[in-house]
């Protein structure tokens, strides 16, 4: 593999890393831009639309057919948060030219197909094509409304909503139903403009070969930008509530959910990793082994850590007669890592799991993307190697200290209705 | 044992294929500058197989919804301690699934393959049953039923099933009911093991970072071989008539949703794979928002990016699906049944045919582009009785006529079940 980043321009960032047994190629242009629930939806279909139509396949039926000729190019939007950051990305992916059975430059058309969509895309007199927007408008729409289909999404949707309350954060990345609605297809490309302006810019190119194509056709696109970049905050330790808070909501559910919020002061974020990891993050953990395993009160009881926001949790799904018991041994079972609870065996183990999934990091081309995506965000570029040594470093003493950092902050509970007699 | 090398001749990736002496038939496909392995142990036994026998049996057996899922979870358990445990310290992520007609175990690592192997064909060798930790595993699944009971897609999806078979084990739920697996205990898991977990009936099929010979020589150590035990496994005889089609239900959701079916006959092998394909692009031409009828349901609101299709078969049950969001799902299907009357009546626009055939080869040569994917194909290859290449060769031999044949004999309206799970007021 071989890897290499270089600026295009002022807050542009161009990764290129060359991988021969793909197959494929995929790009990721990432706009990253503080989080911000006034423009969050706007934004969101600004990106969206993107990839819908250009000035040159001038609607969606015209854009899919045309990838779909390229053997099933992929062309999509996604818009997710990072701590306070809104993270807008556009990915491609498309078969390498070997494969094209008639010979066709697919490499060379979504070249073409990709400076459009972000540089010459489907607007005049300063709005995007309303046809377009419709459709993406609506897909936001469905997209908010469906948010409580999946139960334990909507529950840890809900969970983040309370323990981020009053940060940018409390928002969810596609932002909210009153922002889609208010949105109109000037606004949207206005706030196009303005992430090409402001946003810090991203941009990753994985594939089989050398090809500088794509980081030209960036350089000379942007070269004709005025950039004026903001920093965006990612990092942003959420504070402790002052008293511990429950929202609790009842639905004709079978199962209920509870999502348990902690906040910690504790900057040793690969001590936190490795606690979620022993505690509940995987089949060998505490969770696992004692509320699922031995007391069989669960399917699912999970831990993870959020360290760009200082914050923990824990989620469980359960009968609504055993939540208590659930949290009980939830909070039981972290006192008793606290307390010093922690073998070698399982330290070990962490390392173990870790070390064979950091191995796998660039065996697929969005891996590599994420990989070095995450570290462009938490500062540092390294190898998963290096990540992996830091992890080596981690004491058990640095483990315990970071679970006696965890403060309870929020509780979030869907109870499934009780039936009255 | 004799290694048989099967290449692909459209791009030229190849795979060994090993018909071991204990029984078991294995799939390996070295894949030179990967660093993961992915390894799947499965067996022919999924949630539709509740009635079977052996040579050695009179009788058959039917036992309650579920079982297959429910040996899945115990199988995980043996008699020192849990497999999770023997995975922790080789730093593997293991884990199981039972669909409607397999159950598989896998781990995926990359590291320490052969001590993961070794820990995957032990434990699945060797069950450990007892009073008490089949008790124990009554709450967990009890939970599981609970969770995907409030996944709205599952439910929309047996809704449909139900309306479509009357007879077949397909639409009944692969986890049981909490009363269905009220009723499994020791003996009967171990009937279904003796039954189901012969070598004859398994396939081991793992890719990646690996050395075939390795694979082989571990496989050598750690397989006990059985002698073939007759199997048999019976469905009840299935109308090819729907029981409803129309079903509705009332859930908490944010947003309806629906799932819409054709019954299609039943098929096996090479003809399966054949189906499959031209019910693939059937998908593909209804679903496309290239093509008119999906681009106006889009335009007017009817559905919204969610709309897809999908071919959906095993041991004898056949369909073809769409299913997405929507608060007008009734108009979805007028415009189904609408755009395939004017397929049959003015055939499939041979452009459109070619361009959907070139989509479904990118997304086959983008499966051995992975290492998880190739692995899955072995196996599903196997579990269909077809080679692990040939979709890519039925796909280049398909013809518009094949697709619009399939679509004149088997879309029939009387044959569409509509399952829509609504918003509550």
């Amino acid at each position: 593999m071989i890897y290499n980043r270089s600026e295009l321009g002022d807050g542009i960032g161009f990764t290129s890393v060359i991988d021969d047994k793909f197959k494929t190629r995929s790009l990721a242009v990432y706009l990253l831009t503080e989080l911000d629930a006034e423009t969050a939806a706007v934004n969101d279909i600004a990106a969206e639309i993107l990839t819908v139509s250009n000035s040159r396949f001038t609607t969606y039926a015209a854009m899919c057919e045309k990838l779909s000729e390229l053997y099933g190019a992929g062309l999509g939007s996604s818009a997710r948060k990072k701590g306070d950051a809104q993270i807008l990305g556009l990915k491609a992916s498309w078969l390498d030219n070997r494969y094209a059975i008639d010979g066709e430059d697919i490499n060379g058309e979504m070249l073409s197909i990709i400076r459009d969509c972000l540089f010459s895309p489907n607007a005049k007199d300063g709005a995007f094509d309303e046809a377009s927007f419709a459709i993406i408008q609506k897909d936001l729409l469905d997209r908010i409304d469906s948010e409580f289909n999946q139960k334990n999404v909507y529950a840890s949707i809900q969970a983040a909503r309370l323990a981020y309350r009053g940060e940018p954060a409390a928002c969810a990345s596609y932002g909210t139903k009153e922002g889609a609605l208010a949105a109109t297809p000037a606004d949207a490309y206005r706030a196009y403009r303005e992430l090409l302006r402001t946003a810090q810019i991203e941009i990753y190119y994985v594939s089989p070969e050398k090809d500088d194509t794509f980081s030209e056709m960036f350089r000379q696109c942007f070269g004709g930008i005025e950039r004026e970049p903001r920093k965006v905050n990612i990092r942003s330790r959420s504070p402790l509530k002052a008293v511990p808070e429950t929202i609790t909501e009842e639905f004709d559910v079978n199962q209920s959910k509870a999502v348990m919020a902690f906040k910690t002061d504790s900057d040793d974020r690969y001590a936190l990793k490795m606690l979620s990891i022993i505690y509940g993050e995987t089949p060998f953990s505490k969770l696992f082994l004692n509320v699922r395993e031995k007391m069989s009160l669960c399917y699912h009881c999970t831990s993870r850590s959020v360290s760009v926001k200082g914050s923990f949790f824990v989620d469980i799904g359960v009968d609504r007669s055993n939540i208590e018991r659930a949290r009980e041994e939830i909070l039981k079972q972290l006192d008793g890592i606290r307390a010093g609870g922690v073998t070698d065996e399982e330290i070990e183990n962490s390392l173990m799991a870790l070390d064979n999934a950091v191995l796998q990091v660039g065996d697929t081309p969005s891996s590599y993307i994420s990989w070095f995506f995450d570290c462009f965000c938490d500062g540092e570029i390294m190898t998963p190697e290096v990540h992996f040594r830091r992890f080596c470093d981690v004491t058990k003493e640095r483990i315990v200290a970071a679970a006696a950092s965890l403060r309870p902050d929020s509780t979030y509970i869907m109870l499934n209705r009780e039936v009255q007699g | 044992m004799e290694k048989e090398i099967i290449t692909g001749s459209r791009t030229g990736d190849s795979c060994i294929h090993v018909r071991h002496s204990s029984g078991l038939e294995i799939f390996i496909c070295e894949m030179k500058g990967f660093s993961s392995i992915e390894a799947l142990f499965g067996t022919k036994y999924g949630s539709v197989n509740t009635m079977f026998r052996t040579s050695e049996d009179k009788e058959y057996t039917t036992v309650p919804e579920g079982i297959a899922h429910f040996l899945e979870h115990k199988l995980f358990e043996n008699e020192d301690c849990g497999v999770f445990e023997l995975y922790a310290r080789t730093g593997a992520s293991g884990n199981a699934f039972t669909s409607f007609d397999k159950t598989c175990y896998l781990f995926s690592c990359s590291k320490n393959y052969e001590d993961n192997l070794r820990i995957l064909l032990d434990f699945v060798q060797k069950p450990y049953f007892t009073k008490e930790n089949v008790d124990k595993e009554m709450g967990i699944i009890g939970q599981e039923i609970k969770m995907t009971g409030d996944n709205p897609e599952w439910r929309v999806f047996f809704n449909m099933l139900s309306g479509m078979f009357r007879e077949h084990p397909v639409k009944t739920d692969i986890a049981g009911t909490v009363e269905s697996i009220a009723r499994i205990d020791a003996e009967l898991l171990y009937k279904c093991y003796n039954t189901f977990y012969n070598l004859n009936n398994m396939v081991l099929s793992i890719a990646g970072n690996i050395s075939a010979d390795k694979v082989l020589e571990i496989c050598d150590e750690c397989l006990r071989p059985c002698g073939d035990n007759g199997l048999e496994t019976v469905f009840p005889d299935e109308p090819a008539e729907i029981v409803r089609g129309e079903i509705r239900e009332k859930l908490p959701v944010g947003a309806s949703i629906f799932d819409l079916g054709y019954k299609c006959a039943p098929r096996s092998g090479r003809e399966m794979l054949r189906a499959a394909a031209a019910a693939s692009v059937i998908s593909s031409l209804l679903s496309d928002p290239a093509q008119p009828m999906c681009e106006r349901l889009l335009k007017e609101g009817i559905v919204n990016s969610t709309f897809g299709g999908e071919v959906f078969y095993g041991s004898g049950y056949f369909t073809l699906n769409f299913s997405g969001e929507s608060d007008r799902p009734e108009a979805v299907r007028e415009a189904i049944f609408a755009e395939i009357d004017r397929l049959v009546a003015e055939g499939i626009d041979e452009k459109d045919f070619q361009r959907i055939k070139k989509s479904s080869y990118g997304m086959l040569i983008r499966e051995l582009n992975n290492v998880e994917a190739v692995a899955n194909l072995m196996l599903n290859s196997y579990m269909e009785d077809v080679g692990p290449y040939d979709a890519i060769d039925m796909l280049s031999e398909l013809t518009a006529d094949d697709v619009a044949e399939l679509m004149r004999s088997e879309l029939r309206r009387d044959r569409c079940v509509l399952s829509v799970i609504e918003k509550e007021e």
